[in-house]
Parts: C-alpha cells; structure tokens; sequence
C-alpha cells in the first residue's frame, strides 16, 4: 500500500499486522505508541511513590492497584508497537533505560507530597483518558484494542483521583492551602500536557491523515478545559492567573502561549530537564536492581523452549 | 490433529473463538475452518490454532479476580464522586459496573452450585 492508498482509506480500526503498511505509517505509529508506553512506565514509577506519602490503607491499596494497572498498559502498548515490526519491545525498554525514550512533561517532575497525587491521578490521568478515548478509534487496530482495555480501567483512577482531591479540599484550612500552592505548581505543566496550540507540528499532520489521530491537541486541551477548570472551582480550587485562560470568539478556550515556559517544556522534551535525569535514572536504578529477576525468566525459557512435548 | 477456530466478523474487531476442527494439517484446517465456521457468516477473518498449543486456566486453577474485597479497584466504590461530567469517564464505569455484575452472577451461580 502507498501513503496516498493509506490517506484514502484512513479510519477506525482500518489498519492491522496483515496489511502491507508503508514504512513511513509504520515509523510514525510506533513514534506514537512507544511514546504512549514509555509515558504509562514513567507515570507508573512516578505514582508509586505516592503510596508511601497515602493518608490511609484504602489510599495505599488503591494507589498501588493503580500503578499495577499502568504497568499493565504499557505491556500492552509495547505489544500494540511490536506488531508495526519497527522495533522490539527489548529495543524500546532499552530506549527507555539509556534516556533516548520520550514521555509527556508531566512526568519529567519528581513528586515528593500527597497534595500531588490528585494533579497526577486526576488533571493528568483526566487528560490522558481524553486523549485516550479518541484513540479507540485510531487506524492501528492493535493500537485501538489496547485502549478498549487501557480506557475500561482509567475510569477507577480518574475518579480515585478527584476523591483524593475532593478529601483534600474539605481538610483544614492548612490541608486547602497546600493543595491550592500545588495545584499553582502543577497547572501550568498541566496545560502543557497537550503541547503547544499553534504548533500543530508535521508529525501531528501526518499521524491525523492516517488516522493514526483523530483529534488534534488543541480540540483535546479546549475540551479539557471546558470540563476540568468547573472542576477544580468546584472544589475550591482557584485558576492561577497566568498562564491566562480565555474565551475565543467561537465560544471556545484557550491559553495565552507566551506565559508558559516552553524553554522547560523543549527541554523536558529532549529528556534534558533536571527531573528527567532524575525520573529516568532512579527507574534505572530499580530496573537494574531487579535484573536477576528477569535473567532467570529469560534462563527458564531458554532450558524450557522444545522440551514441552517431553514434559507432557 | 484437532484446530480451535477464531473468527474476526469486521476489520477491527477482535478474532472470537467459534469452535474448532479436526484436521491433519494447517491448511486443511484453514479450509475446514472456512466452510464450518465462516460459511454463511459475516466473516473478515479467520485464525486456526492447534489445540495442543493452547494453555488454559480454568476455574479449578484459579479464583479469577480473586476472592478478597478489592473493592478499591472499581470506579463505582467512589460513588460520592459524579462521573458523568466526562463522557469516557462514564463509559469507564459503566463498563466497569457491567463486567462487576456479570462476575457478581458468576460466583453466586458456583455458590449455588
């Protein structure tokens, strides 16, 4: 098939395995998802530390089924990208491991108090579940069956999330504070977790033609937006001034580009920010730390590989 | 030589399990597969398998989804919280509210049993 033959036929689920897929197709939707993977490792990593800092057992439970199930998903996902026959999932873990992997901001920040939890479990993982749910449709169909699952479990963390949220707002009035001197922290990556409004970059272009993406970032931040920020007043959270959200003549919302930190924003994205070394070299450590373990699973599949005939 | 049967009934969708077929080799069961099983059915797809290779887990094995409350696990355990101002939210839970129901059913009935 030629990109001009994928153009055409681009849609839903259109795409799998036994298609002859360019090699342009082909890189770009393992761009896609291996970023997608590397973001739910990094964001796993990342929202375990949270059960250690959790107020409660029910907290702490729930915390660590929600790291279980992001872990999960990037097991899933590196499968999804396996099937492009670009790379292997050994080849994008070591990506990952060596600092060339890239995953959203958001995660590039290293989170040491409880107040952070509810900007990770519900700003971003609310997000993300946009994101996520448009991605159903996406033209790679392994790509849309890992979100069927991805998204059936996303619905208990977006929730889990705004609990969280909703307990620390009805705390003492210290409790509200901290919370609302977090959430002035955390906005503005928050905003930047959908990139930049007027840099619908070729990558974008082209991933939407076929059909890769059906959604560009600027719907999905305006529609973030247009139900979060209710969201956050609800709860008595109050928008921090800048970066200044506003209305656009067809009723939609955006920001004002110029007061975010997109110096942070390229450098987050070359895996160059502080918390990047940080983030990557701590999850290296612990991969490393563990290593034996996947050396004897590697070391039983070889002795056990041919010898199943036998053993029955 | 005995092949388990997966058909997949549009692009996109998943490959289900329809039964199986005896045949001596994966050809054969390809083709057996075609007229008993996609014959007159909407059919995109079809996958053979031979049954040798299939590891199964049932419920001798395993108490699946465990028999400890993790009700912790679920969206609807946090039902002070409204999840309908965000459509996949919703969905979520109504996925999860479904799968919870069925698997609700499952253990009653072995409860009966």
């Amino acid at each position: 098939m030629d990109i001009e033959a994928v153009k055409d036929q681009a849609g839903p689920r259109q795409f799998g395995p036994n298609d002859d897929m360019p090699e342009e197709y082909r890189r770009a939707a393992t761009r896609m998802i291996q970023f997608h993977a590397n973001s739910e490792v990094m964001g796993g990593y990342l929202d375990k530390e949270f059960t250690r800092h959790a107020p409660s057992l029910d907290r702490k439970l729930a915390n660590t089924a929600k790291v279980q199930d992001e872990i999960g998903h990037a097991q899933l996902l590196y499968r999804a990208a396996e099937t492009l026959g670009v790379k292997t999932r050994e080849e994008m873990l070591d990506e990952l491991k060596n600092g060339e992997g890239k995953f959203l901001n958001c995660f590039h920040y290293p989170v040491d108090s409880w107040y952070e939890a509810p900007m990770i479990d519900f700003f971003v993982d609310g997000g993300a579940m946009r994101r996520q749910a448009t991605l159903k449709s996406t033209s790679w169909t392994p790509y849309a069956h890992a979100m069927d699952k991805v998204c059936f479990e996303e619905g208990f963390h977006v929730k889990h999330g705004e609990s969280i949220l909703r307990e620390l707002m009805r705390g003492s009035k210290a409790t509200q504070e901290r919370t609302q001197e977090t959430f002035e922290e955390w906005w503005p990556r928050i905003l930047q977790f959908f990139g930049p409004t007027n840099d619908e970059s070729t990558h974008n272009d082209f991933a939407q033609e076929v059909g890769l993406k059906t959604t560009s970032n600027d719907e999905l931040r305006n529609s973030f937006l247009n139900l979060y920020i209710p969201k956050a007043e609800k709860y008595g959270l109050e928008i921090p001034e800048s970066p200044r959200v506003f209305e656009r003549d067809d009723g939609t919302m955006a920001v004002r580009e110029d007061d975010l930190d997109w110096e942070e924003f390229w450098t987050i994205a070359k895996n160059d920010y502080e918390g990047s070394h940080e983030q990557i070299g701590s999850r290296r450590r612990r991969q490393e730390a563990v290593a034996w373990v996947r050396e004897s699973l590697d070391g039983w599949e070889g002795s056990a590989a041919g010898t199943s005939q036998a053993a029955d | 030589m005995i092949w388990e049967v997966f058909r997949q009934e549009k692009p996109g969708d998943y490959h289900r399990h329809v039964g199986n077929v005896h045949a001596p080799d994966r050809e054969m069961a390809k083709l057996f597969a075609q007229i008993q099983h996609a014959r007159r059915m909407q059919t995109n797809s079809l996958w053979v398998v031979p049954q040798s290779e299939i590891g199964e887990v049932d419920p001798e094995d395993a108490a699946f989804g465990g028999r400890t409350d993790k009700s912790y696990r679920w969206a609807m355990t946090y039902n002070d919280i409204d999840a309908s101002f965000a459509k996949e939210v919703e969905d979520s839970e109504a996925e999860q509210r479904e799968a919870a129901r069925t698997r609700r059913e499952q253990l009653e009935s072995e409860g009966d049993a």
